[in-house]
């Protein structure tokens, strides 16, 4: 059998499967073993307690969910009280992902979490759509990209992945300015924004109008901005975005990515990574090719 | 919570809008408390994308069976499916509803709020309970039995009118130490009203539209009167029960 170990940052994965931020948490624990997971991503965490967007935060339309959960999350400090100790029980990588409202505030939560063991990376999440003042305002500006990832870097030896959105006009400069201030690897991609409305009332289907758009219906889209980000950076990228099995996790691997993350198809199949570990790795074996090899390899020419 | 794919073995449409789905499985059967739910979904169809969250309706030994509504895509898919074919179910979720014993207990159901209500009426008269039961529904297609006191909107079963107005007229003639509802919210919300005047303990079963069904997307979120504040809670796994006097109705 081939092992699809790869290297992340600073981090060695046993897989190349995680889980995306906010679509998985220890409530899955009864289900199955979460080490066997390559590593595992905690809901995007704030530094004070958020309680979310008003409902209705959910609507499912054709081969996707809306969401506007506005990043409820019980805030850093009960994070690290109630959640880091049942993380920690697990033998693979923690991501802690996080997101705050100022380049000060975002330092002040790495050098908390810092101190503490069993956190292997932190996911920076500059791409959220559904909270104001803080989350995409980040990201969609290569500048502000360049000086939050050089004060974070500074701040952290830990592995320092930037969350990028596709709601902007060109990633690509976002992820080498991410890049050129030392980021060691790139997630992608968040949510697009999107938006559904109730024809007989007239009135939007989401409480905030707009949400986030995920499932598969955004696996072409993804796969585009993951194929050219690849092309433009050296940094590994964790590539997310409609996958639901062995198939589209190897697509995004071919076209670039060292890793990939299920979101929405959790809810749909919470085994589904169990799966589509195995399904690269039978692809390695029946293919006779090393994990690494299968990277980037796209034919593009002839 | 167990994650399966279970061959279907029984489908039995009550009328063109209601069906019962039933799977056998022992695994699960042990598990289950009155007030839990499955999500439940055909492996073999991509769209919609979700699994749909139905209460138990009944279990028996092995055998657990779900009432279902006929209301989209999902259900009307699940609807065609024959016996042997696979189902996929996640559960038992959620809290369920707090039993007790030796009290005069009334259910209140309506619509395909009906679900979880025989399972729960089974366990309560078990543990020794006085049980009255009223069920209403817009017309006979929305009577699933006729051993309970059934009311219809347009008077084609039962008694004519609201499930409410009958059960307000119980709760003046008798006492009546606990109240269980599963229905549409404003029915939910008055029933609470009335328990709250009598001082009668009510509990209701809360429906939201739902992702994953175990508290990690945080989607199904309801308003809940906590202590001095209002706070969200998720309808997947803090409920799907409530104490009626603690929702925040009309939020």
């Amino acid at each position: 059998m081939h092992k699809c170990e790869i290297e992340f940052g600073k981090m060695k994965w046993k897989n190349p499967v995680t889980v995306a931020s906010g679509t998985f948490g220890l409530e899955y624990a009864d289900l199955f073993d979460l080490s066997q997971l390559g590593a595992l991503t905690t809901k995007t965490i704030t530094p004070l307690p958020k309680e979310g967007n008003e409902p209705q935060r959910i609507v499912e339309t054709e081969a996707g969910l809306l969401n506007s959960i506005g990043l409820q999350n019980p805030g850093l400090d009960e994070f690290i009280r109630t959640d880091l100790p049942q993380y920690r029980k697990f033998h693979t990588n923690l991501i802690v992902s996080v997101s705050a409202s100022s380049i000060k505030e975002f330092i002040n939560m790495i050098e908390k979490l810092n101190v503490q063991s069993g956190v292997d990376a932190y996911e920076i999440n500059v791409s959220c759509p559904n909270v104001e003042n803080e989350g995409i305002a980040f990201g969609t500006d290569p500048e502000v990209v360049f000086e939050l990832t050089s004060q974070l870097r500074k701040a952290t030896e830990k592995t320092l992945i930037i969350k990028l959105t596709p709601n902007v006009t060109l990633i690509t400069d976002i992820a080498v300015q991410a890049e050129r201030a030392g980021a060691d690897g790139l997630a992608m991609i968040n949510t697009l924004y999107g938006m559904a409305v109730e024809v007989r009332t007239k009135r939007p289907k989401l409480h905030s109008i707009i949400g986030g758009y995920s499932g598969p219906a955004i696996k072409p889209i993804a796969l585009q901005n993951v194929y050219k980000v690849a092309q433009a950076v050296s940094i590994p990228i964790l590539a997310m975005g409609g996958i639901t099995n062995s198939d589209d996790a190897l697509e995004f691997i071919i076209a670039g990515a060292s890793a990939v993350a299920v979101g929405t198809y959790n809810f749909v199949n919470p085994l589904c990574t169990l799966e589509i570990i195995k399904g690269i790795e039978d692809y390695c074996v029946r293919n006779d090719m090393k994990y690494q090899d299968l990277i980037g390899s796209i034919q593009t020419k002839g | 919570m167990h994650f399966k794919k279970l061959p279907v073995l029984k489908i039995e449409h009550i009328n063109k809008d209601y069906f019962v789905l039933g799977v056998r499985d022992k695994e699960l059967t042990q598990k289950i408390k009155p007030g839990h739910f499955f999500q439940v979904k055909d492996p073999a169809s991509r769209i919609p994308l979700l699994p749909r969250p139905f209460s138990v309706y009944k279990v028996d030994n092995d055998e657990l069976e779900f009432l279902v509504k006929i209301i989209g895509e999902a259900t009307m898919k699940l609807s065609h499916l024959s016996t042997g074919q696979d189902i996929q179910l996640l559960g038992p979720l959620g809290n369920g509803f707090p039993l007790v014993s030796g009290k005069k207990v009334l259910l209140a159901s309506g619509g395909i709020g009906f679900a979880p209500m025989p399972f729960l009426e089974h366990k309560l008269k078990e543990a020794g309970n006085e049980v009255h039961f009223y069920h209403g529904g817009r017309s006979s297609n929305d009577v699933f039995c006729d051993s309970v006191e059934n009311c219809t909107d347009d008077g084609t079963f039962g008694h004519t009118g609201f499930v409410t107005e009958y059960v307000e007229k119980y709760l003046d003639s008798t006492h009546i130490d606990i109240v269980y509802a599963c229905g549409p919210e404003p029915m939910m919300k008055t029933l609470t009203i009335m328990c709250s005047k009598r001082d009668i303990p009510i509990y209701v079963s809360m429906e939201r539209v739902m992702a994953c069904g175990v508290g990690a997307c945080c989607g199904c979120v309801i308003k809940i009167k906590e202590n001095d504040s209002i706070v969200y809670k998720k309808v997947c796994n803090d409920g799907p029960v409530f104490y009626g006097a603690e929702v925040v109705w009309d939020a």
